[in-house]
């Protein structure tokens, strides 16, 4: 019993990495039907930024916010200027994967380039920790945890209250629906990439705050547990994608707990294959058809 | 190394690669298959092939662990890595191909392709691990005693040989009315299926047929490098496959041999021609980068590849028993 | 010229009204449903199709004559109900297997195979070749050239017939719009259908060159393919199909003479409510 509510607490700590990211990652997807398969290393190049900062000297906070800028104006200028121009080309679904995978790659090889092969850790002067029954949280898993309450509930707020957040799930639904209606998709979409983008970003500092050290593939390692986490939840869905989130890792946890730790992602893994193959909608996903990319 | 060798080394590497995109062609090119998991497929060969070729793990002093070890003879090793490859694909094609949309089709198999790659790391007792395997004897290298230089070129002789064999199945294939089948999947399987097309069939048939391919590449080349580790056949591996085929020419086996010769062979290769210069991971990375600025570049400007599809005609129509004249494709003698 | 409906039938033109399955009727539906999450496409649609002639399917928008198109061709499974083809029940056939008894299907949007030549759709279009076998890795061109030529020499005059003789060689997605609606109609006559299943074909194009398909369709009956035909333009409907069946709000609601059903208050009522 104890076992699993350990496996249970961890799990809820992944899970708040994972909603971070698959929030942003959804609604990358869900508004531009787009595969962002860069998503996961433009959160090492977030962490690596963050790193620069918080090694110059400067707390956390400052690395977090660092992150969700550089996530943000990376995401937005990939979207703008690469992206945008090859669906404009006519580029169909899976030439747009080939793309996104080759900036994946681009992306990946030039931090190996910039900062070498070695692991790089933040410096966390972050003791303490408490004791929930037989569940240690540590501090820093204590602040990831805030963050991304924190974040979820702006990210909520943002979805259902503003005019951009209307604008954006509209345009998730049907792209061509909500140009009819007037709203002005290219901006939707470009706030959708900075938004989003700043989601990725700070999700690459967590991650990294979590993993302590990290290295050019760290990011596009956690890529596919974002992605399951996505998907199960529905594609655009936000909400679907917190509570898919919170799933997929405990999910991932218990498997480590009660097998091979090394086992652990691959039980997340078959969680999005299994998703893709019986249910591609997820649990909160409209209908799926082949969405044509607005 | 010296030019001779850096030529053999080539030339083997060219007729695995050959092999490698003639497969890929044929699921991708030809028939539409997003296969982002064909490196397992590759890489079920070369462990086949190891696995079979070396001798009992015991014997290794255990610093190896693996199943299998029956120190088979050439050339059974490769074959059996085809073999399995095959089973392998047809496994797992009848879980996984389905009618779905390309993108998510992409995800299901790249997804496959990390999974197995942990799934391998884990069962250190199966392929030895995080380590991989090593050792692995390179074929026939005691019987024919000769130089390395001597033995590469010997080796690439035979992987030619063990192409042009293939080339015979997949030109019998490709310019066939079953590839021509094969390409209304890609274009259209709704379309094709409201014809008569058995689409499910179709599809499973080039997965397979490519998926044995792959292993049998895979077996090739593990017999030349002698060892196998996940951390050489992770999914950035199909990447380089796919991206050769995409620049080749998808859809046609030219094409494919000549993204082989590219990218493969002349850029990952290439490198060991390239003296060494800054950090032994610089050289790497920045192929890396230049396989993926040329997958971009190809993607927007010349989506078809160097050689496109050709043409297909069929011979004209004659109202008397005329010779051909000029009758490229799918032509008939004038008189049975 | 259109040759005789295909052997695997036993019937030949219209006159043979009497087919293997003995029914005048080739096509019935039975009770029907389809849902798709919650929402009820089709809700008991029961209707059968007469042998030889066209049968206009239509009905307002959101009627679910797509649903039934794609239930009758197979792209579909019905959550109940039963469908019969030529005598034999086909519910749970899967698409390929209708086509190749002769249950041919078009699509209301372009689907030509865009790379590959206007030929090469035609000829791609014949059922079960013998060169499409798996066998032909074992066997080599010797065993389907010939095939292979008399379905050349069919096809070329089937794209003569429908005045696309000089494309034969132009990829099937450089045409235009109008050029590949006759492409698929005459690609469909490759497959040797029995019943044409025709979704919205002059959909999309300008009204003389709908005169140009509908004669080319009236032609193409006239030779003994059944079809059924949905479409939106009532005067098309009028003068092409010989019976309409009504569809609206997932149900059949009419059938019989396009004149007679036009003005029964049920139809008018359901146009007007949609």
């Amino acid at each position: 019993m104890n076992t699993l509510v350990q496996a249970i607490g961890f799990g809820l700590v992944s899970a708040a990495i994972i909603a971070v990211a698959a929030v942003g990652f959804t609604m990358q997807f869900g508004v531009t039907n787009i595969l962002n398969l860069a998503y996961g290393d433009v959160m090492t190049a977030s962490a690596y930024i963050g790193y620069l900062v918080n090694n110059a000297g400067l707390s956390i906070a400052y690395s977090l916010v660092v992150g969700a800028v550089v996530g943000g104006a990376l995401s937005l200028a990939l979207n703008r200027y690469l992206f945008r121009r090859y669906i404009r080309h006519g580029t169909q679904l899976f030439g747009m994967i080939v793309v996104t995978l080759s900036v994946a790659v681009i992306i990946q090889n030039i931090l190996l380039v910039s900062f070498g092969p070695s692991f790089f850790v933040y410096r966390i002067p972050l003791g303490g920790g408490i004791k929930l029954g037989p569940a240690r949280f540590s501090g820093v898993q204590l602040v990831i945890m805030a963050i991304a309450v924190v974040t979820m509930a702006l990210v909520h707020v943002g979805l259902t209250r503003t005019r951009l957040g209307k604008c954006m799930r509209a345009t998730a639904c049907d792209a061509v629906l909500a140009q009819t209606c007037g709203v002005f998709t290219d901006r939707v979409v470009d706030a959708a990439w900075l938004l989003s983008g700043m989601l990725c970003g700070l999700a690459g500092v967590v991650l990294v705050l979590s993993t302590t050290a990290f290295q050019s593939t760290t990011g596009s390692e956690f890529l596919i547990l974002i992605v399951a986490a996505a998907m199960l939840g529905g594609v655009g869905q936000a909400h679907g994608a917190m509570i898919a989130a919170v799933i997929v890792g405990v999910i991932t946890s218990i498997t480590a707990a009660y097998s091979n730790p090394s086992y652990q992602d691959i039980a997340g893994f078959g969680v999005l294959v299994i998703v893709l193959l019986w249910r591609p909608r997820g649990l909160f996903g409209k209908v799926e058809g082949e969405r044509g990319i607005p | 190394m010296a030019l001779s060798g850096y030529l053999a080394t080539s030339f083997v590497y060219l007729g695995v690669y050959v092999l490698a995109c003639w497969a890929m062609n044929l699921q991708y090119g030809v028939t539409g298959i997003y296969n982002l998991a064909f490196i397992i497929f590759q890489s079920a060969g070369a462990y086949t092939a190891a696995v079979l070729s070396l001798g009992p793990s015991s014997q290794n002093s255990s610093f190896q662990q693996y199943i299998g070890g029956y120190r088979l003879p050439f050339p059974l090793p490769i074959l059996a890595g085809a073999v399995v490859a095959g089973v392998l694909s047809l496994v797992v094609g009848l879980v996984v191909l389905r009618r779905l949309r390309s993108d998510y089709q992409a995800i299901v198999m790249l997804t496959l392709s990390v999974m197995a790659s942990l799934l391998v790391i884990s069962a250190v007792p199966l392929f030895n691990g995080p380590a991989g395997l090593s050792l692995v004897p390179q074929p026939l290298a005691t019987t024919f005693n000769v130089s390395p230089v001597t033995y590469s070129w010997l080796y690439g002789g035979f992987c030619a040989g063990l192409c042009l064999i293939v080339y015979v199945f997949v030109r019998r294939i490709t310019s066939s009315p079953l590839g021509r089948a094969l390409r209304t999947v890609r274009e259209n399987d709704a379309a094709a299926a409201a014809l008569g097309k058995n689409v499910n069939a179709l599809r499973l048939f080039s997965f397979v047929a490519g998926g044995a391919i792959a292993g049998l590449s895979g077996a090739l080349l593990v017999g030349y490098i002698g060892v196998w580790a996940p951390s050489t056949w992770g999914y950035a591996e199909t990447i380089v496959v796919l991206t050769a085929v995409i620049i080749g020419g998808s859809g046609n086996d030219a094409g494919a041999f000549l993204g082989a010769l590219l990218v493969p062979v002349l850029i990952v290769q290439g490198s060991t021609f390239i003296p060494q210069f800054g950090p032994p991971e610089l050289v790497p990375a920045l192929q890396w980068i230049l396989i993926g600025v040329l997958g971009l570049v190809f993607v927007y400007f010349w989506p078809r590849g160097i050689i496109p599809e050709r043409l297909r005609r069929f011979a004209p129509e004659r109202p008397t028993h005329e010779p051909l004249l000029g009758a490229e494709r799918s032509g008939s003698p004038t008189l049975e | 010229m259109l040759e005789p409906v295909p052997a695997a039938t036993g019937a030949s033109g219209a006159a043979s009204l009497v087919a293997s399955g003995g029914q005048a009727e080739l096509l019935v539906l039975e009770d029907l449903h389809k849902s798709f999450g919650g929402v009820r496409a089709v809700a008991g649609a029961t209707l059968s199709v007469p042998r030889g002639q066209i049968t206009g399917l239509i009905g307002p928008n959101g009627a679910g004559k797509s649903t039934v198109v794609g239930l009758i061709g197979g792209s579909l499974r019905p959550d109940t109900g039963r469908i019969e083809f030529d005598g034999r029940p086909i519910t749970g056939l899967p698409a390929y297997r209708r086509a190749r008894l002769g249950l041919v299907r078009t699509y209301q949007l372009s689907s030509e195979f865009r790379r590959l030549t206007v030929l090469e759709n035609m000829v791609a279009a014949a059922p079960m070749q013998r060169g499409e076998r798996f066998r032909v890795l074992l066997q080599g061109r010797r065993a389907w050239r010939d095939e292979e030529r008399q379905l050349a020499s069919k096809a070329r005059g089937l794209l003569d017939r429908f005045a696309l003789g000089d494309k034969e060689n132009e990829y099937a997605g450089n045409l235009s719009g109008g050029q590949k609606r006759l492409l698929e109609i005459a690609r469909s006559l490759m497959a040797r259908p029995v019943l044409l299943l025709l979704d919205e074909p002059m959909a999309g194009v300008n009204p003389t060159f709908s005169r140009t398909i509908e004669r080319y369709l009236a032609e193409v009956n006239e030779e003994g393919v059944s079809m059924v035909l949905v479409e939106h333009e009532l005067d098309v409907v009028e003068r092409l199909c010989d019976s309409v069946v009504v569809m609206a709000r997932g149900e059949v609601i009419a059938r019989g003479d396009m004149s007679d059903v036009r003005s029964r208050p049920e139809v008018r009522n359901a146009y007007l409510v949609g």
